[in-house]
């Protein structure tokens, strides 16, 4: 049973004491620009807008006071759900003065004070089984806001895939929005979902809100070891903001006699699921078209139930926004095998190539890769290369040939490792390193995987979590400039085995030789308000498999993460800098000691995204440090965005964990980071500059 | 599998700016073998289908083990990392442990850290163990 409730005050008291009720009309309906009048600056949608650039013009907080930066405000979303979350990855919104966001293990909506951080009201809807058994759960990446000059409203999906409408005025449902402000996501989905509460669909991100129409994608429980592979389709499908209903669906998966089904052999498109789009959706208002990153289709490492390639999986598709009609597509990766699902929002950016203005997007990507292409067309703008990849020998896979490799920008993010990755501080260590590596297969970009064995337990990849993961990039809209992060050591191995009896009906699931296979859980799986009942644990085994370190040392060489300044104008990579404090483990090292000290490292996570404001690129650190500098915490950093180098770097108390954003009430700026990780729980840290203005 | 730690953890932290109080710390033999062996047993029933039978971690969740872990845990208390894990773990049904089996388990784990055993069990108080520092470093002497 559904249970809501919701704590409502005034956002109108509210308002008036933050902003001098600033200007609330928009230049049009949907979401509000942003904009800089009577010192209210907005940032109206998750990316800031809809052409995913995370920019803000704002420039009051800039390399000069940096530094000065203080706390104003902090908001902890503990009481946002049935225990804590550790796993806040939500990126507020910020409209006339009142912050928006989701919270917590309930993903929660809360509306606070932009310039204090005191709640205005609070909704959340208790799904009971339906949450407890989502494949994604907590907080979500966040919510959207759209407006036609008068009505204003919150649209969120909930942890059990329901589409919410709220008066962002008081957090109540919108009684005209499907069912008293509810849409079941799970029905109206072109196929049959079976019970409601179990069907497996989710969906982390926040909605792409432009005109009247909300486009929504769908996300799955994670592809290393599914149930089946005639899994969930992750349509994507829009609805009407004013009523809920449904205006097109999007058959990532063709059914049959539509585009596309042929790509999957022997009707294999009947029988395979996942491959939704996960990330956030772009939308070019202008051009009319909503740009679709399509993950992978299941599983992530075995293709052999689905030969082909499998379109639109990994796919970036163009549809028009409107009629859900696709005008163009590209296929990054034909049939995938690595879990290099599309994560990041397509960028879209309006460049100079050639000395010609282009309308391009870009698509940042766990691979390392920049892809380039027209956004009307679909064309790359510099050649994408069908390269020659290796082939592999798991039993009754299907390989690609040929994968699409761009020959402009440069690869900006590690996409294979190879013995030149491996550590070299020393001699000693990089025989070591060789040693360790030896139990495992190394390899360019698109190494297949292989089957565990006791030789070798599997391919030493980045392939899960990245490259560039769901944070995505950012890009300065005024310099076609895109700036991304890039884990250079998120690596693990993979390896294939049959699963046990009842895991799942694909042949290999990811397994390690000597270990019982099981099932692997997904981000924040059974981590939610409502958490599902224990399941029994195997036991058995040996120790497993080594540690990819080598005396404690992570085995592939800095950099552990970077931040790419890439020139879309021309393709080029115009800086790129380590990000992140070098952790204390490997800073302190006697290894590392005797020999000097290396240069900053950056840090080995997925977490991060950045902010650009007028001169600024502003990211924080994901890992906590202790330096003679500061004690425990992290680093929230800014760096000059025309040279990378760093102007200012202030303390957190706990460590980034969503995207930052920014915006401004009352002449003031803030910086919002989401923070959450170790011993610290979900906390919204607001940043300003002394003093009021 | 045996593996590096004790010469990882035996490094004198850098900026001592820093400073540690004089109290009690995780070098100092705070949990006891028996303890250990039990927490091992917990562990695996309970913990090792997420986090790896040798705490390596898998999918998301992270490695329990190496400088990695303990340097984020690094000038926090037992306490911390104790009430941590009894009020969020196991994830899919916290708080469903004793508490003497989560110290147990924690137990198990700063063994397996490379941190040395003692004589007496830990404590199952979290006030109690809040006056034990995690310390990265080993202490010199």
């Amino acid at each position: 049973m559904k249970i809501i409730t919701t704590l409502s005050l005034s956002i109108t008291a509210a308002l008036m004491l933050t902003t001098a009720a600033a200007a609330q009309t928009p230049a049009r309906e949907g979401t509000s620009a942003t904009r800089t009048k009577a010192g209210v600056a907005n940032w109206t949608t998750y990316n800031g807008d809809l052409k995913g650039s995370r920019y803000s013009p704002l420039d009051q907080v800039n390399a000069g006071n940096f530094n000065n930066l203080e706390i104003a405000w902090r908001f902890k979303t503990d009481i946002l759900g049935s225990r804590p979350e550790y796993k806040l990855e939500s990126t507020p919104l910020a409209v006339d003065g009142i912050i928006y966001t989701t919270g917590g293990t309930r993903r929660a909506v809360v509306a606070l004070n932009g310039a204090t951080g005191e709640l205005l009201w609070q909704f959340a809807l208790h799904e009971g089984k339906r949450s407890a058994e989502s494949p994604r759960a907590l907080s979500g990446r966040g919510l959207s806001y759209w407006t036609d000059g008068t009505r204003r409203r919150i649209l969120y999906v909930t942890i059990g895939y329901r589409l919410i409408s709220l008066d962002a005025d008081t957090g109540r449902p919108d009684p005209a929005f499907g069912d008293n402000g509810v849409v079941d996501l799970k029905q109206d989905f072109d196929q049959d979902m079976g019970d409601l509460d179990t069907g497996e669909v989710g969906v982390h991100s926040a909605p792409a809100v432009s005109g009247n129409t909300i486009i929504i994608g769908a996300a799955f429980r994670e592809g290393f070891t599914p149930k089946t592979h005639n899994n969930t389709k992750g349509y994507v499908r829009a609805f009407d903001v004013r009523t809920g209903k449904r205006l097109w669906t999007f058959h990532t998966v063709p059914k049959p006699g539509e585009f596309g089904y042929d790509s999957w052999l022997n009707k294999a498109a009947d029988v395979n699921g996942n491959t939704g789009v996960w990330t956030q959706v772009s939308v070019d208002e202008e051009l009319g078209l909503a740009y679709l990153a399509v993950e992978s289709a299941t599983s992530d490492f075995f293709g052999g139930k689905r030969p082909g390639n499998n379109l639109f999986a990994n796919s970036l598709v163009a549809v028009d926004l409107k009629t859900g009609e696709r005008k163009w597509h590209y296929q990054l990766i034909h049939h995938e095998i690595w879990d290099l699902d599309n994560s990041s929002a397509p960028l879209l950016m309006d460049v100079t190539v050639d000395g010609k203005p282009r309308k391009v997007v870009g698509m940042p990507s766990k691979q390392g890769f920049f892809y380039v292409f027209d956004r009307a067309t679909g064309i790359p703008v510099w050649p994408i290369k069908e390269t020659k990849v290796p082939k592999g020998n798991v039993p009754g896979e299907w390989y690609s040939p040929t994968q699409p490799i761009p020959s402009k920008p440069p690869a900006y993010g590690r996409n294979g490792y190879v013995e030149s990755d491996l550590i070299d501080f020393t001699p000693d260590l990089k025989a070591k390193a060789l040693a360790l590596a030896s139990k495992y297969q190394l390899g360019p970009v698109y190494t297949p995987p292989i089957i565990s064995t006791p030789e070798k337990f599997g391919v030493i990849n980045n392939w899960a979590q990245g490259g560039t993961n769901w944070p995505g990039g950012s890009f300065d809209p005024e310099t076609g400039i895109a700036y991304v992060f890039a884990c250079g050591t998120c690596i693990s191995s993979t390896g294939l085995l049959p699963p046990p009896a009842g895991l799942s009906d694909i042949p290999l699931v990811v397994g390690v030789a000597g270990q019982p296979v099981t099932m692997i859980k997904g981000p924040g799986e059974g981590a939610g308000a409502d958490s599902p009942a224990p399941s029994a644990a195997p036991g058995g085994g040996n120790a497993g498999p080594p540690r990819l370190a080598v005396d404690g040392l992570p085995l592939m060489k800095p950099p552990y993460a970077t931040i790419s300044a890439i020139d879309v104008n021309n393709g080029s990579l115009k800086w790129q800098v380590a990000h992140g404090e070098t952790p204390d483990f490997v800073r302190n090292h006697p290894a590392i000691k005797a020999i000097g000290g290396i240069p900053r490292t950056g840090q080995s996570t997925y977490q991060i995204g950045t902010l650009v404001t007028k001169t600024l690129v502003i990211a924080g650190e994901n890992q906590f440090t202790t330096t003679a500098d500061h004690p425990r915490g992290a680093m929230l950093r800014a760096y000059d965005k025309q040279s990378g180098q760093e102007v200012g770097a202030v303390f957190m108390p706990s460590t980034q964990s969503g995207s930052p954003m920014t915006y401004m009430v009352g002449g003031k700026q803030y910086i919002i980071v989401p923070t959450s990780g170790g011993n610290a729980s979900g906390e919204f840290i607001a940043y300003a500059l002394p003093g009021k203005k | 599998m045996k593996f590096a730690l004790p010469i990882l953890l035996a490094f004198g932290l850098a900026g001592a700016a820093v400073a540690q109080d004089a109290g009690k710390s995780v070098w100092q033999g705070i949990y006891n073998p028996d303890q250990a062996e039990r927490g091992r047993a917990v562990y695996s029933e309970r913990c090792s289908a997420c986090h790896g039978a040798a705490m390596n971690g898998t999918g998301e969740a992270p490695s329990l083990i190496g400088g990695e872990f303990i340097s984020h845990w690094d000038t926090m208390t037992v306490g911390d990392l104790y009430d941590r894990v009894r009020t969020t773990m196991p994830q899919n049904d916290p708080a469903s442990l004793t508490r003497e089996q989560y110290a147990d388990v924690l137990a198990f784990l700063l063994k397996t850290n490379g941190f040395p055993a003692g004589a007496a069990p830990l404590d199952k108080r979290s006030e109690v163990l809040a006056t034990i520092t995690i310390t990265a470093a080993k202490p010199a002497g």
